[in-house]
């Protein structure tokens, strides 16, 4: 088990009556590309501040390496940030910008143009000291940024929402340039996000965050496989998500159709929710499957295909290889391991913990 | 075709903008005083700029006032930034509303409500009362060109230094102030201009004795501004042209550099600059403050408030420095507005030099004390018997006023012009002059006119007799080239008009200038106007005053003040010691007792007589 670097402990915070983090308990540990990742105004970049310490919780305490580090300035912390407009300052060089925080621990001039060098190198941007930073793209204000920060030797780097502002040629190549920049430091990176694929791409373990609860957290494929509820479902990739009966331990009741489930321990009868992959649905010739249906929409994605499948009353998603054309008649599939079974939330608080738009979902 | 006319339009545009300007600078190198005169070409102005003390003096209180209210509201409106940036969204919209409010607001109200407060508040109003009004104005300024680039600044920029370990100052100075130093350059070179240039507010808080340009200036206006004006606004245009060029030239060179020892070089020279600039600045601050007198305190003074460009300077000095009385010197441009703040507040000053109405005005309104004249024995002994015995129309016991200039009010003419013998008033209703003719815009000087023509007196208060006057001057209106004040001058001078009706003290100066030109004072009669020294109901140093009075009447001192104004000095055994013997035997300026027999001097009608006038004078002037 790797160490625990970080802890925030039972964290809440509110501007101005509006609760922004309710009772948030949260760990990171050494050496991991943790994702904070939930839509805008989930709490996400709250709770990144209150780590950075720009932001004091109302209650709760921040743990740092053992210590608590609750009331401690910004500039006392052991870590960096990477803002998300790159945050230079644009009347110093690129050099001056990275030598910032080092000229104000006093570092002797020959280490300051040592790390300066090293740190260019590291962020592929070599020979750029004495460009101005409004004469860079915003991809090389952004590597300045990061170049800027790691000099510091933090243990950990923050990073919120570092790519927002880049198209997705940059965006992506920026994607392998952090992993690989992580693997080499071998410190901590706490990225902040809204784009699931950036944070399934990068990170070691992700936190799914909405309206201030922790909705799941876990490694990216027990976050897409594994949905533990309707908004993670959704909000993680694209996803059929429907309300169910589960009829009996390895039997769910979808649109009106038992299908076999892998799934146990939800009670005889009870309502839940399911979701599956629009990859796990298979689609095979009229009589073979579990329920009939006809496509109804074809879109080539390069990849694959997606269709719109209409069955049971419900319009399936679904992602094939193979071509079927517009009303086509077809019979659905579901392997019982395709099928997630969760929680429906039943009582007001745990309604509460449930997204605010619901998902497109049929009556059963 | 297009392109010819887009640059006629763009000359247009700039003739119009700055043809202001080269007329003034041409000028300021005319030999000549008069304005449409080319008389050679001269430094004698820019020399005679740089000894005169009171020039100097108000250069000095206006630059200074400048760059320390500049330093204090740049200080304070930046700090304002940063507190607004840290506030709420209401808050910040209350703020920036409310700091607009005094830029908006009309400078009046805003110096009459400075004042006011001043006044509640006991503060001697002086150096400090202007420098904080000067402050609080140009606060907004600052404001103005300081919060847009505070509000586009992201706070990350903020949070990014905090965070590499800068403490919430440093991060503040070396992260914020930089992104937001040329906008607060920007905000304090308008703070800058806005102080210099003021002129209401700096009007209505500053006291006795301290002028900045600005009020100097507009106390001469009344006497015509001297052409050591036009040199010092020379200077000052080509100080801020110089500015200008430097501060564009500092900007492109701190462009993205090529190499890193230019860049280095360059980092090195502004900062050499900046330490170059910042010292300089202080030591003006000091010095000023030392020169300014801040630190000096209340002591043997004398505080007098005379006409603006009404002695010669350099008696002032001679004055502290034979009797050890400092003097704190202010000048009015006009007895109307010496009134108004005699009416305020009479203990302001001590010795003040109103005009004859004015002197009947304030004796019947208690605001001047009779004279102890055994304490002032030259006042009796040089000062001549007939000038007391013209002064006791408005001075009836001879008690309250000591004459100091005194003029006659005549017709001026062209001799080139007019072929005829000029002896009446008649000839102003000539209609072979129309167009030719000058009439002074003012109430009592144009009515007396119209009145002694008439044969009736130039105070009368009979309505039938002034709505007659009133009637002739409406008949005269088509002949009348312009109703002027001190324009007179300049167009006598310059053969611009063949006549005007002039103040005697005018005259010789015009006849100096244009051999061609005479005067004459009608046979009908006239008005002999007299200056005299008074002192205040509750003035703080009466004795003081009375020894200024004293010596003003000695016969070089009245000698050296006739040589500088020109105006006709009561003083006999000045006269006499006069010595340029054209002058000393002039006409004009020493008229025989038979031209002063004939003439009267104005007194206080009254404010129901004053009424009519106003109401006759508005028909006149609008030739109904």
């Amino acid at each position: 088990m790797k160490k625990e670097l970080i802890r925030l402990d039972h964290v809440s915070k509110s501007y101005d009556g509006q609760m922004i983090l309710d009772d948030l308990s949260l760990v990171i540990h050494e050496n991991e590309f943790v994702t904070l990742l939930g839509p805008s105004g989930c709490g996400k970049t709250t709770t990144l501040r209150i780590i950075g310490g720009f932001e004091k919780p109302d209650t709760g305490k921040v743990i740092f390496d053992g210590e608590d580090i609750t009331d401690l300035a910004p500039n006392k912390r052991q870590l960096n940030t990477v803002f998300q407009k790159y945050a230079l300052f644009t009347h110093m060089d690129v050099g001056e910008n990275i030598a910032f925080g080092l000229k104000i621990k006093n570092k002797p001039q020959s280490y300051i143009d040592d790390k300066i060098r090293y740190a260019l190198k590291l962020v592929n941007l070599e020979g750029f000291e004495h460009r101005m930073p409004e004469s860079l793209s915003g991809g090389q204000q952004q590597r300045i940024a990061i170049a800027r920060a790691i000099v510091n030797e933090p243990k950990v780097l923050l990073l919120d929402e570092p790519l927002g502002a880049l198209d997705l040629k940059m965006r992506q190549d920026m994607q392998y340039e952090l992993i690989r920049l992580k693997n080499e430091l071998g410190i901590t990176f706490i990225y902040v996000t809204h784009d699931q694929e950036e944070a399934l791409t990068m990170s070691d373990h992700i936190i799914v965050m909405n309206q201030g609860y922790i909705q799941q957290e876990g490694s990216p494929e027990d976050i897409y496989n594994e949905p533990e509820n309707a908004f993670v479902a959704d909000f993680i990739g694209d996803s059929n998500l429907m309300k169910a009966t589960f009829v009996r331990d390895g039997l769910v009741r979808i649109l009106d159709t038992d299908f076999p489930c892998v799934d146990k321990g939800f009670g005889d009868m009870k309502p839940v929710d399911v979701v599956i992959r629009p990859e796990d649905v298979e689609l095979v010739s009229r009589g073979q499957g579990q329920m009939p249906g006809v496509v109804s929409h074809v879109i080539f994605k390069g990849v694959h295909y997606e269709l719109e499948v209409q069955a049971g009353g419900f319009e399936w998603l679904v992602h094939t290889t193979k071509f079927f054309e517009v009303g086509t008649e077809v019979d659905i599939r579901v392997d019982p391991f395709n099928i997630q079974v969760m929680n429906r939330p039943a009582s007001e608080d745990e309604e509460a913990i449930s997204p605010e738009d619901e998902p497109p979902v049929l009556q059963e | 075709m297009r392109k010819t006319l887009e640059k006629i339009y763009m000359a247009l545009i700039l003739i119009f903008m700055y043809l202001p300007i080269a007329v003034m600078i041409v000028l300021s190198f005319n030999s000549s005083k008069s304005r449409t005169v080319w008389g050679g070409f001269t430094f004698k102005w820019y020399v005679s700029l740089f000894q005169d003390s009171t020039i100097l003096n108000a250069l000095a209180n206006t630059l200074l006032i400048a760059l320390i209210s500049t330093l204090a509201a740049t200080f304070i409106g930046t700090l304002t930034c940063v507190a607004m940036s840290g506030m709420k969204r209401p808050g910040r919209a209350f703020f920036t509303g409310v700091s607009n409010i005094p830029m908006i607001n009309a400078d009046i109200v805003t110096g009459i409500s400075l004042m006011l407060l001043f006044r509640a508040l006991h503060f001697d109003q002086g150096f400090a009362t202007v420098l904080l009004a000067h402050i609080t104005f140009n606060i907004p300024y600052v404001l103005l060109n300081v919060w847009p680039k505070m509000k586009s600044l992201s706070p990350s920029t903020y949070e990014a230094a905090l965070d590499l370990g800068a403490s919430p100052f440093l991060a503040f100075r070396k992260a914020v102030l930089p992104e937001l130093g040329p906008s607060i350059v920007a905000g304090s070179l308008m703070a800058f201009t806005m102080s210099i240039d003021d002129f209401i507010i700096t009007y209505f808080t500053k006291g006795a004795g301290f002028d900045t340009l600005s009020t100097m200036i507009y106390a001469q206006v009344k006497r015509g501004v001297h052409p050591e004006i036009y040199a010092l606004s020379t200077l000052l245009f080509a100080a801020v042209v110089t500015v200008l060029l430097l501060s564009g030239k500092v900007r492109r060179r701190s462009g993205v550099p090529k190499k890193s020892s230019d860049y280095q070089k360059q980092r090195v020279k502004t900062k050499i600059l900046a330490a170059a600039a910042a010292a300089a600045a202080g030591a003006i601050v000091v010095l000023g403050l030392l020169y300014g007198g801040v630190f000096s305190d209340a002591g043997n003074k004398v505080y007098v408030y005379n006409a603006g460009d009404y002695i010669d300077p350099s008696v002032i000095t001679q004055f502290e420095e034979e009797t050890g009385i400092e003097v704190v010197y202010d000048e009015f441009d006009s007895n109307e507005l010496m009134y108004a703040k005699l009416a305020q507040d009479d203990s302001a000053y001590d010795v003040i030099c109103p005009s004859d109405y004015m002197i009947s005005r304030l004796i019947q309104e208690d605001l001047i004390q009779p004279l102890d004249f055994d304490a002032m024995p030259d006042a009796t002994q040089y000062i001549g018997q007939q000038y007391y015995k013209s002064a006791q129309a408005f001075d009836p016991g001879n008690q309250y006023a000591v004459p100091y200039c005194w003029g006659t009010v005549g017709i001026l003419y062209n001799t080139k012009m007019v072929d005829e013998p000029v002896t009446s008033w008649d000839i102003l209703w000539d209609p072979k002059y129309s167009g030719q003719i000058l009439m002074q815009d003012s109430i009592r000087d144009c009515l007396m006119v119209a009145l002694k023509k008439d044969g009736f007196s130039a105070n009368s208060t009979d309505e039938a007799q002034v709505a007659q006057a009133a009637q002739d001057l409406i008949s005269q209106r088509p002949l009348v080239q312009a109703y002027v004040i001190d324009q007179a001058r300049d167009k006598m001078i310059g053969n611009e008009a063949a006549m005007a009706v002039i103040y005697s003290g005018e005259a010789i100066y015009c006849a100096r200038e244009n051999p061609d030109l005479a005067y004459v004072v009608p046979d009908e009669g006239s008005n002999v106007w007299i200056d005299a020294w008074c002192v205040t109901k509750d003035a703080k140093n009466k004795e003081n005053a009375q020894v200024w009075i004293n010596f003003m009447c000695r016969p070089d001192i009245a000698l050296k003040n006739f040589e500088y104004i020109t105006y006709s000095t009561p003083n006999v055994a000045a006269q006499e010691e006069i010595e340029d013997e054209q002058i000393r035997n002039s006409p004009i300026a020493f008229p025989d007792q038979s031209v002063l027999d004939r003439c009267e001097t104005f007194v206080y009608l009254g404010e129901k007589a004053d009424r009519m006038y106003s109401d006759y004078w508005k028909k006149i002037k609008s030739g109904s």
